[in-house]
């Protein structure tokens, strides 16, 4: 066991910060948020950097590095997607981004307006669907990612993949998901112990008080638990359990997270000239997705213990 | 990065689990329902351990100059995930191999080390813990229990409290002020002290956690040498600081936890509760926490392997842990039922194991002051 980055991944992390630098950060997400905009930018980068193959190249885990530190720095590229899920699926996917659906879902789909490949979730088979440019239209939102609307028609089409790609799609997705979630906490997280160290309120740090300190204490633990927890179900040939135990832990603490940054930062977290919603808000979309927290839950009890009740569930996941 | 066994030390818990197979009596739930302070499980650590002992098990993680085998943390925490997942077989002698033989080694004399380390590592030897006081708990540093110098002896007078293990053991190592004009962290020193000391006397305090948790002990004119001192007299704070800085994750609590949450799994099947969503939730989210809690202690050992100084990692795990044990233990009761409610019954055993997690080595509030401050660098109040 090791827990250190070891010299590879510190120099991909290394290189992915040099590119976040120039690419990414609060204020361009506030930017493309504006127009309900995608990263074509940093997703081109990301892809000439060779970092859609470093699942295959290097492993999982690489890749869940890459998606955390996206996350943190507000990336808005369908990083999970790209670099765990089209690669689970040796996929060939064109250029530009993915989407990943499930078959029986009703809403809006991260990314789905910009996507030209989407990835359905079915049980058994995964299918793969070509889009149009436009053929999704834009949804509004205000969770933090360009969204789009499947039609039925759409959703109903593509080409079935082989048998098992469904369980494949499903750990790769799952595990993206609490990825993104671990890079989104943690700016939250910082953004909001930054900010309570400079405030002040009664003469004092609003940070120095017990009561605010505990409260970014108990963050704090459930972020570095999550984080671990997903880097561990990454590695290697980390099990199906071990990925949804990791979700079903970092998703819950996104909620927790969610709740807590935004109490304790007051009013000025609730606008847009603030940098909080960057993370924040995303926290909430994750959340929709694989049946959301009970989901990810049912799935740790179906893979550990056999409940062998799971596979029909819902989005909602009870 | 990396987070799997070594293919030893996965061979090893196997030796375990097959040791424990043989050794375990086939009364082990009932000789361990008191938890280990019990008369019961404080009697068969003595066999117990003497058997670990043979297979130069005990005491593997110390140096090979004590008697070890050098065996790195990681083995030291597949023994202390094994043991504390069936109950603590080793009773309260897992301190005397965690961190007061290792102490010893590291502040001893070569009297104190030949006087001691010989008996910790045959496993014949109980010893307990006195630090805390009626007014020094959280605020350890209050202590007032004195040992003053009178020719070459410290004559011991005070009290402390919530002593586990006290009636059963040979020794106590207990923290003094030596100085009677200090204030605070300065002087204070180590002692350890045999039980049968003349002046000494113990109390229990009947507590609804198990049989013996729970003691006053007290001192009167208890004359000891001052050869008993381990480390340098009013220097005593640093010296435990430095033998506990892994301690409070030294309990191995969601290993045992997640033992418990699998026999409740099992049970929740059993009735077909698993069609229950609330019951999935539930048992899902426990399990979530177990891991949480294991991933953030495998850090913690992480650095201790590579010999860094510990950080608050330290007590980011043992909130976790503590959250882990508490979950699972009012789960017991709620998916048992009635049932629980018989003393020394699975529930039971493990609720009562598992309520004092949150004060029992450091209460939360305290840990997450000091994640506060070294992990967050927030400011002081
Ligand atoms: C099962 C068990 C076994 C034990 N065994 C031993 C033993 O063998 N030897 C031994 O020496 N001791 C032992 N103890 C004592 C243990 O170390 C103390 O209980 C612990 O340090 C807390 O002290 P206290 O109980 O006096 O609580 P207090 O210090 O009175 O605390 C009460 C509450 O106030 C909170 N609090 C205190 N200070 C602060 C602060 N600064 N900020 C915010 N909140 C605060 C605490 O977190 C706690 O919630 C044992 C305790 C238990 C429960």
């Amino acid at each position: 066991m090791d827990f250190d980055l070891n010299q590879e991944q510190s120099a991909v992390l290394e290189a992915v910060e040099t590119l976040l630098d120039k690419h990414a950060g609060a204020a361009r997400a506030v930017e493309l948020a504006a127009e309900s905009d995608y990263d074509a930018g940093l997703d081109d980068a990301l892809e000439q950097a060779g970092y859609g193959d470093i699942a295959s190249a290097m492993g999982r885990l690489e890749a869940v590095l890459i998606i955390e530190a996206v996350a943190k720095r507000g990336g808005v590229v369908s990083a999970g997607a790209r670099l765990l899920a089209a690669p689970a699926l040796s996929l060939d996917a064109p250029p530009g981004p993915v989407a990943l659906m499930r078959t029986g879902h009703s809403g809006p789909v991260r990314y789905a307006a910009h996507a030209r490949t989407l990835l359905m979730l079915d049980d058994e088979c995964a299918r793969c669907i070509e889009l149009e440019p436009g053929a999704c239209p834009a949804v509004p939102s205000n969770f933090g990612y360009p969204m789009g609307r499947v039609s039925d028609e759409i959703a109903a089409g593509g080409r079935a993949l082989a048998p098992g790609s469904g369980p494949r799609l499903q750990d790769a997705w799952r595990l993206g998901l609490a990825a993104e979630t671990v890079g989104c906490m943690e700016g939250a997280l910082e953004q909001t112990a930054g900010y309570l160290k400079e405030r002040k309120q009664f003469g004092r740090a609003i940070a120095s008080f017990q009561a605010v300190q505990h409260r970014l204490a108990e963050c704090a633990i459930q972020l570095e638990a999550s984080r671990w927890l997903t880097r561990e179900a990454a590695h290697g040939a980390g099990s199906s359990e071990a990925i949804a135990t990791a979700a079903a832990f970092a998703l819950d603490a996104a909620g927790h997270v969610f709740a807590e940054t935004h109490q304790l930062s007051g009013a000025i977290g609730f606008t847009r000239e603030h940098d909080l919603h960057v993370w924040s808000m995303r926290l909430h979309a994750l959340r929709q997705e694989l049946g959301g927290v009970a989901g990810h839950r049912r799935a740790v009890v179906d893979q550990r213990w056999g409940a062998g009740s799971s596979q029909g569930s819902g989005e909602g996941g009870r | 990065m990396e987070f799997d066994w070594t293919e030893d030390d996965a061979r090893h818990r196997e030796q375990l689990r097959d040791f424990l197979a043989e050794e375990l009596p086939a009364d082990w739930e009932t000789i361990s329902q008191h938890g280990p302070g019990g008369d019961a499980q404080a009697a068969f650590s003595r066999h117990f351990c003497g058997r670990m002992a043979e297979r130069g098990w005990l005491t593997q993680h110390w140096p090979e100059e004590y008697g070890g085998q050098d065996a790195s943390p990681w083995r030291h925490a597949v023994v202390g995930e094994e043991m504390w997942a069936i109950g603590e077989p080793r009773g309260a002698q897992y301190m005397n191999v965690n961190w007061i033989g290792p102490a010893i080694m590291t502040y001893g004399t070569e009297a104190q080390k030949a006087e001691h380390l010989p008996r910790i590592s045959s496993g014949d030897v109980l010893w307990c813990q006195g630090f805390s006081e009626p007014e020094a708990g959280s605020d350890l540093a209050a202590l007032r229990t004195q040992a003053l110098r009178v020719e070459d002896d410290y004559v011991i007078n005070g009290s402390k409290i919530w002593t586990s293990y006290c009636n059963h053991a040979d020794f106590i190592i207990l923290l003094v002020r030596t100085d009677p004009n200090s204030r605070r962290h300065r002087g204070i020193s180590v002692l350890l002290v045999p039980m049968d000391t003349p002046g000494i006397e113990v109390r229990e305090i009947p507590s609804v956690v198990g049989e013996r948790y729970f003691h006053e002990v007290f001192f009167t004119d208890v004359r000891v040498p001052m050869s008993t001192r381990l480390g340098p007299e009013n220097e005593g704070w640093e010296v435990v600081g430095h033998a506990l800085q892994f301690e409070r994750v030294g309990a191995a609590r969601y290993a045992r936890a997640a033992v418990t949450l699998d026999r409740l799994a099992e049970i929740a099947q059993e009735r077909g509760l698993l069609d229950d969503p609330i019951v999935v939730d539930r048992l899902g989210e426990a399990r979530a926490l177990c891991e949480a809690a294991r991933v953030l202690t495998y850090k913690v050992i992480d650095l201790r392997a590579k010999g860094s100084p510990p950080t608050a990692d330290t007590q980011l795990a043992r909130v976790l842990g503590t959250r882990a044990d508490n979950a699972i233990g009012v789960l017991a009761l709620e998916i048992v039922g009635p049932e629980a409610l018989e003393y020394g019954s699975f529930a039971d055993s493990n609720f009562r194991l598992a309520m004092t997690a949150g004060v029992a080595v450091g209460a939360t509030e305290v840990q997450l002051n000091l994640i506060a401050s070294r992990f967050l660098g927030l400011p002081r109040e």
